[in-house]
C-alpha cells in the first residue's frame, strides 16, 4: 500500500503554491498544534518533513499501521486511499459538512481538516472501528432499526458523532442532540430518525 | 415519459375494487394478456408484508462504513482523475497548453477539449490523471488556458433586460427550431383550458402577484464520478449515477463502442435528486473523459468531481420568476388562473415551472398557463426533485392563500371548495388533526410578543409514471434460498428492499429471506431512477417473476403433498393445500424437492394501464415561528400527507416524505446560488456559504400515508420520491404570513427579506 513518490521537479512557477513552503508551513503548524493542544504534550522540537512521502505510523483501530504519504496528505485521504478505511467521506472538504469524521483520542474531528502527519501520536477511530455489519455497536443497530438514513453518504459521520455524543452525555435532550450532531449535514432529509436512533440508544444504556 | 392508459390487445379484463377503502369504487382494467389479477382494496387486509415497516437491508453496511460507493472504489494500480473547469463565463477558448501538466512526475494521461466556446464558469476544459489524488491537483493547476472573454448575463431578471448580453447567436439555443427565441427568451410554452377573460369578468375579487425563487443545487454528498477501467475492449465503469443502463448507452456511444463491451455498477450512491441522470452531468462529460484517459494510460480512473465543480456543472432547479392572477366567486370557487413563468435553466432549456398549475383545482374551468425559457451564462439546470412543480406550487399556493385572505375565507375551506382529487379530499381531515389547524390565528399575526407563531398549508401533486422496459429475475434455489435481480439502482429509497417485499408478499416468505441484487448492467434491465417511476415500474414485473417462480414450486410441491398445484398457496414461510393447511412443507422442504438446482424465472413487466387517479396526491401543514425583531424563521412542525398508491415499506416511504420536507424547508429558508454579476462566477460553491439545513434547524416532521388502490398495474403501487416535496415552499410561506401577516415572495425567506416584508405589511396597515 506505501508507495514513494518521485520528488517533483522544478514547480516555482505554478500558480498558487510552491510545495516545498508549504511542506515547511505544515511542519510549523504540526509543531503549532501540539501547543494549542489537540492530544497532549509534546516536548519535541519541530521537524520539518518531506517533500517527499514519508513514513508515518498511525494508531487506527486499535492497531499501528504505516503509511507513507506526502506530508501534505489529509489524515481522510491517508485513512481512505492507503489503509482502505473509506468509511469516513470527503464531501465538502472544508470542514463545513462532518461527512468525514472520525474520533481522535476520543474526539470527534473532520479528518479533511488535518494532516495525517499530525496524528501521529494519536489514538484514531474510524466508523469501521465502533461495529461491522454483524457485531455492530448499539447506535449503530438503532440506526438500522429507525432506518435513520436513505442514500447512506453522510451515515458514518452521523454514526462517530453520535457516538462521541453519548460517549460524554449518555442521557442526551433534543436539544443536546442536536447540538451535539450540528456539524454534520444530511441531504436526503433524515434528522428526525438519526434524533431517534441516539434517544433510542441513550435509553437502552 | 410513457403512460399507457389501456394495454395493447390482447387484453384481459379485470373487475377490482379501487380507491380509498373508505369509498371502494367498481372499476374495469384492461391488463396485457399473462399478466396477474392486480393487488386491489379486497388485497389489501390480506396483505403479509406489503406496506408494513422493514429496516432497509443495506443498512447494516452503510452504518459501519462498509458500503462501497463509487467514491470508494479502489482497483490495483488505479489513477485518480481530475477536471480542469473554465474560469470565465462566457467567451472562446484560446489555446490549452498541457505540456506542463504532462511533464509532472507521475502525470500519466491528460485529455484537453476540442470545443472553442464557453458559456459557462465550470465548463469542461481539460483533465488529468495521476497517481495521487494530490498529485492530480498539482498537474490540474499546471494547465494553462488563454481565452478570449466575452460578456455575459449572469441571472434571470437580468438576462430579459433589452441589450442583455446573448448566451446564444441566432439558431444555437437549446429547445429546438421551432421555438421562438427574442434576446434570451424562449417561449413560451402554451397550456389551458376554457376563456381566462370571461372567467375574470365573473369574478367577486381578484388577486395577482408575482413571486421569485432563486437556482437551487441537487447539492449531491458524494459528488458525480466514475471509475473506469479496461481490460482490452471491455469496459467496466463504476458510477455515482441514477441509471446504470443510461450510462452505458450513453458512454458506449460516446466510446463508439458495442453497448456488450460496457458494463455500469452502482451498488450505492450517495445521493441524485435528479442531478445523476446523464451518462455524466448536464454540464460535463466526466464519465467519458475518464474513460478515454483510463484508455490512455492503460490503468483504472477513478474521477470524482470535488465540491467547487459540483456545484457549477452538475445541474441545479430553474431559477424563476412566477407571475400568478386567480379570479373567484364570493364563495370561493375558482374562475380563471392566469399563470406566467420565466424560469432560467442556465445554459440549457427545459426551465419550465408551470408544474402543478395545469392540473391542481382542475375544476376551474379557464385556465392560461405560458412558460418561458430563459437563458444565462451559468451551469445546465438538471431535473430536481419534482422538476418546475416545487416552484410551480409555491407560486400558485401562495396565491391561493392571498385570495383566501382577500376572500376573507379560510385558506383551507377555500382549498377543500375547489378540490377536485378525492383522494386529496380525504387527505385534508388527517392533515389538519395533526397539525392542530384550530390553533392557526384567525387574523394573520394577531399575536402578542415578538416572536410570532403561525400555521399555514399547502397542496402539491405528481403523476404516475411507469416505464415499461423492465425485466427481473427471481431464482429459487434448491436449498431455499431465493436471490431477485433487477439493474435498477438503489439510490437511496429502499428499492432493493422494496422490491424484496413486493417477492416475499408473492412468494409467501419474509422480506428477509430474499437477496436483491441491484444496480448492475449485468442483472436484467431496469429503468433510470427518475420521475419516481422506479418502484412501479420493476415491481409488477417482480411479482410476475416471483408468480412464476412460485407456480414451478408448487407443481414440485403439489407432487409430494398429493395436490393440485392449484390447490397450494404459500403464506408465512410455507407451502400448504389451501382448503387443508395441515397438509403443508416449509419452503426450504419444497424447494429440496425440484429436480434441478435451481429454479429461474424472468419476466417483463406488462403495459401499464388504467389508474383510479393519474395523479398522485398531496397536502402538507406547517407551524413556524418567526422573529419579528431578527426576521429569523424557525419550522417548528411539518405534516405530509401523501397518496403513493400501496405503500410497500412504510418505513422507507415515510422517510422519503420526511426528506422531501427537509429538502423542501432547506429550499425555502436558505439555499440560494449566488453568482457574481462582475465576473460571473458562482460566489457559494461549497456547503458553508451554500446552506443547506442542519441538524439544528430540524423541525418536528410527520408523514402520513394514505393507501388507496390506484391500479395501473398488477400491485397498484405508484412512486413517492418527488410528491412529498411539492407543496413544502408554500406551506411555510402562508405558515409566516399567518404568524405576522407579511407575505414573502421571493425565496430564500432569509431575515433580511422577512424584515423586509414586515415593513411593508406594516406600512399597510
Amino acid at each position: 500500500m506505501a508507495r514513494k513518490l518521485p520528488a517533483a521537479e522544478d514547480q516555482s512557477r505554478a500558480p498558487g503554491f510552491s510545495r516545498r513552503n508549504f511542506l515547511k508551513t505544515a511542519g510549523v503548524g504540526a509543531a503549532a498544534s501540539t501547543v494549542v493542544g489537540v492530544g497532549g504534550a509534546c516536548t519535541k522540537e519541530p521537524t520539518v518533513i518531506g517533500p517527499d512521502a514519508t513514513t508515518l505510523r498511525l494508531r487506527v483501530n486499535g492497531t499501528t499501521q504505516t503509511v507513507t504519504v506526502e506530508p501534505r496528505v489529509t489524515l481522510l485521504n491517508a485513512l481512505r486511499n492507503e489503509l482502505d478505511l473509506t468509511g469516513a467521506k470527503e464531501v465538502c472538504n472544508r470542514g463545513a459538512c462532518g461527512g468525514c469524521t472520525v474520533l481522535l483520542d476520543g474526539d470527534p474531528i473532520k479528518a479533511c481538516m488535518m494532516l495525517a502527519a499530525d496524528a501521529e501520536g494519536h489514538e484514531i477511530t474510524t466508523v469501521e472501528g465502533l461495529g461491522s455489519p454483524d457485531e455492530m455497536s448499539p447506535l449503530q443497530k438503532a440506526f438500522v432499526e429507525a432506518d435513520a438514513l436513505q442514500c447512506g453518504f453522510c451515515t458514518p459521520g452521523f454514526v462517530v458523532s453520535g457516538t462521541a455524543l453519548l460517549a460524554k452525555n449518555p442521557d442526551p435532550t433534543l436539544d443536546e442532540i442536536k447540538d451535539g450532531l450540528a456539524g454534520n449535514l444530511c441531504r436526503c432529509g433524515t434528522y428526525s430518525r438519526i434524533f431517534e436512533a441516539v434517544q433510542k440508544t441513550a435509553r437502552r444504556g | 415519459m410513457p403512460q399507457e392508459d389501456k394495454a395493447q390487445e390482447p387484453s384481459v379484463t379485470f373487475k377490482v375494487k379501487a380507491g380509498l377503502p373508505s369509498d371502494p369504487q367498481e372499476m374495469e382494467v384492461h391488463a396485457a394478456e399473462g399478466d396477474l389479477k392486480p393487488w386491489d382494496l379486497e388485497s389489501l387486509p390480506g396483505f403479509q408484508h406489503m406496506g408494513k415497516p422493514y429496516p432497509r437491508f443495506d443498512g447494516p453496511l452503510k452504518v459501519t462504513g462498509r458500503a462501497r460507493y463509487t467514491y470508494d472504489i479502489k482497483l490495483p494500480g488505479m489513477l485518480y482523475g481530475r477536471m480542469v473547469g473554465a474560469t470565465i463565463p462566457a467567451g472562446t477558448i484560446v489555446s490549452i497548453d498541457t505540456t506542463k501538466a504532462e511533464a509532472l512526475p507521475g502525470v500519466k494521461a491528460v485529455w484537453s477539449t476540442e470545443s472553442k466556446k464557453v458559456r459557462f464558469a465550470g465548463q469542461d476544459v481539460a483533465a488529468v490523471a495521476a497517481v495521487s489524488p494530490e498529485v492530480a491537483m498539482d498537474a490540474a493547476r499546471l494547465v494553462e488556458v488563454t481565452y478570449e472573454e466575452k460578456p455575459f448575463i449572469h441571472e434571470l431578471r437580468a438576462a430579459m433586460e433589452d441589450g442583455a448580453p446573448l448566451v446564444f447567436t441566432e439558431g444555437e439555443a437549446p429547445g429546438g427550431e421551432d421555438q421562438r427565441v427574442r434576446g434570451n427568451v424562449a417561449g413560451p410554452r402554451r397550456g389551458g383550458r376554457g376563456n381566462v377573460a370571461a372567467g375574470f369578468a365573473q369574478a367577486a375579487a381578484t388577486i395577482e402577484s408575482t413571486y421569485y425563487l432563486p437556482v437551487h443545487t441537487h447539492s449531491c454528498l458524494e459528488t458525480h464520478g466514475v471509475v473506469a477501467h479496461w481490460e482490452g475492449e471491455q469496459l467496466t465503469v463504476y458510477s455515482s449515477t441514477q441509471g446504470v443502463y443510461a450510462t452505458r448507452e450513453g458512454l458506449a456511444e460516446a466510446l463508439e463502442t458495442d453497448r456488450k463491451n460496457v458494463r455500469v455498477i452502482c451498488e450505492h450512491m450517495g445521493g441524485g435528486f435528479g442531478s445523476k441522470l446523464s451518462p455524466s452531468a448536464t454540464g460535463s462529460a466526466f464519465a467519458m473523459v475518464a474513460c478515454k484517459l483510463a484508455k490512455k494510460a492503460g490503468a483504472p480512473v477513478k474521477l470524482m468531481l470535488d465540491r467547487h465543480q459540483e456545484q457549477l456543472c452538475t445541474g441545479n432547479a430553474p431559477s424563476a420568476q412566477i407571475t400568478v392572477k386567480i379570479g373567484a366567486k364570493k364563495d370561493g370557487t375558482l374562475t380563471a388562473v392566469e399563470y406566467t413563468s420565466y424560469g432560467s435553466a442556465g445554459v440549457a432549456g427545459g426551465a419550465g415551472t408551470a408544474g402543478p398549475a395545469n392540473t391542481l383545482y382542475a375544476n376551474n374551468p379557464n385556465l392560461k398557463v405560458e412558460e418561458y425559457a430563459v437563458f444565462t451564462n451559468t451551469g445546465p439546470s438538471a431535473p430536481l426533485r419534482a422538476p418546475g412543480h416545487s416552484q410551480g406550487a409555491f407560486a400558485l399556493e401562495s396565491a391561493m392563500d392571498e385570495l383566501a385572505e382577500k376572500l376573507g375565507i379560510d385558506p383551507l375551506e377555500l382549498r377543500k371548495k375547489n378540490e377536485s382529487s378525492p383522494i386529496r379530499a380525504a387527505e385534508y381531515d388527517p392533515g389538519v388533526k395533526a397539525i392542530g389547524w384550530e390553533r392557526r390565528n384567525k387574523k394573520a399575526g394577531d399575536t402578542p410578543g415578538p416572536k410570532k407563531r403561525g400555521i399555514g398549508m399547502a397542496n402539491g401533486n405528481w403523476y404516475v409514471f411507469a416505464n415499461p422496459n423492465v425485466t427481473v429475475e427471481v431464482k429459487i434455489h434448491r436449498d431455499g434460498s431465493v436471490e431477485l435481480f433487477s439493474g435498477s439502482q438503489d439510490i437511496g429509497t429502499g428499492f432493493r428492499t422494496a422490491m424484496a417485499v413486493v417477492a416475499a408478499e408473492e412468494l409467501g416468505i419474509a422480506p428477509t429471506d430474499i437477496t436483491s441484487h441491484v444496480g448492475d448492467t449485468q442483472y436484467p434491465q431496469g429503468p433510470s431512477s427518475g420521475g419516481s417511476v422506479t418502484t412501479n415500474s420493476v415491481a409488477p414485473a417482480v411479482r410476475l417473476a416471483a408468480n412464476e417462480a412460485k407456480k414451478k414450486l408448487f407443481e414440485v410441491a403439489a407432487k409430494a403433498l398429493d395436490a393440485d398445484p392449484g390447490e397450494l398457496k404459500s403464506e408465512g414461510g410455507k407451502v400448504f393445500v389451501a382448503a387443508d393447511p395441515a397438509r403443508a412443507l416449509s419452503f426450504k422442504e419444497a424447494a429440496s424437492k425440484m429436480p434441478g438446482e435451481v429454479i429461474d424465472c424472468s419476466a417483463d413487466r406488462k403495459t401499464q394501464y388504467e389508474t383510479f387517479r393519474r395523479d398522485l396526491a398531496g397536502t402538507q401543514f406547517a407551524e413556524v415561528e418567526v422573529d419579528t425583531e431578527t426576521g429569523e424563521v424557525r419550522v417548528l412542525k411539518m405534516v405530509s400527507v401523501n397518496d403513493c398508491g400501496f405503500p410497500v415499506n412504510s418505513l422507507t416511504a415515510k422517510n422519503q416524505v420526511i426528506g422531501a420536507m427537509i429538502q423542501g424547508v432547506s429550499w425555502a429558508l436558505l439555499e440560494d446560488r449566488i453568482v457574481d454579476p462582475n465576473v460571473g462566477t458562482m460566489v457559494n460553491p461549497n456547503l458553508e456559504a451554500y446552506k443547506i439545513l442542519s441538524p439544528k434547524d430540524m423541525f418536528e416532521a410527520e408523514s402520513i400515508l394514505v393507501p388507496q388502490a390506484n391500479l395501473g398495474n398488477n400491485t397498484s403501487v405508484a412512486g413517492l420520491g418527488e410528491p412529498p416535496i411539492v407543496p413544502t415552499l408554500g406551506a411555510v410561506a402562508n405558515a409566516i404570513y399567518n404568524a405576522t401577516g407579511a407575505r414573502l415572495r421571493e425565496l430564500p425567506m432569509t431575515p433580511d427579506r422577512v424584515l423586509a416584508a414586515l415593513a411593508e405589511a406594516e406600512g399597510r396597515a
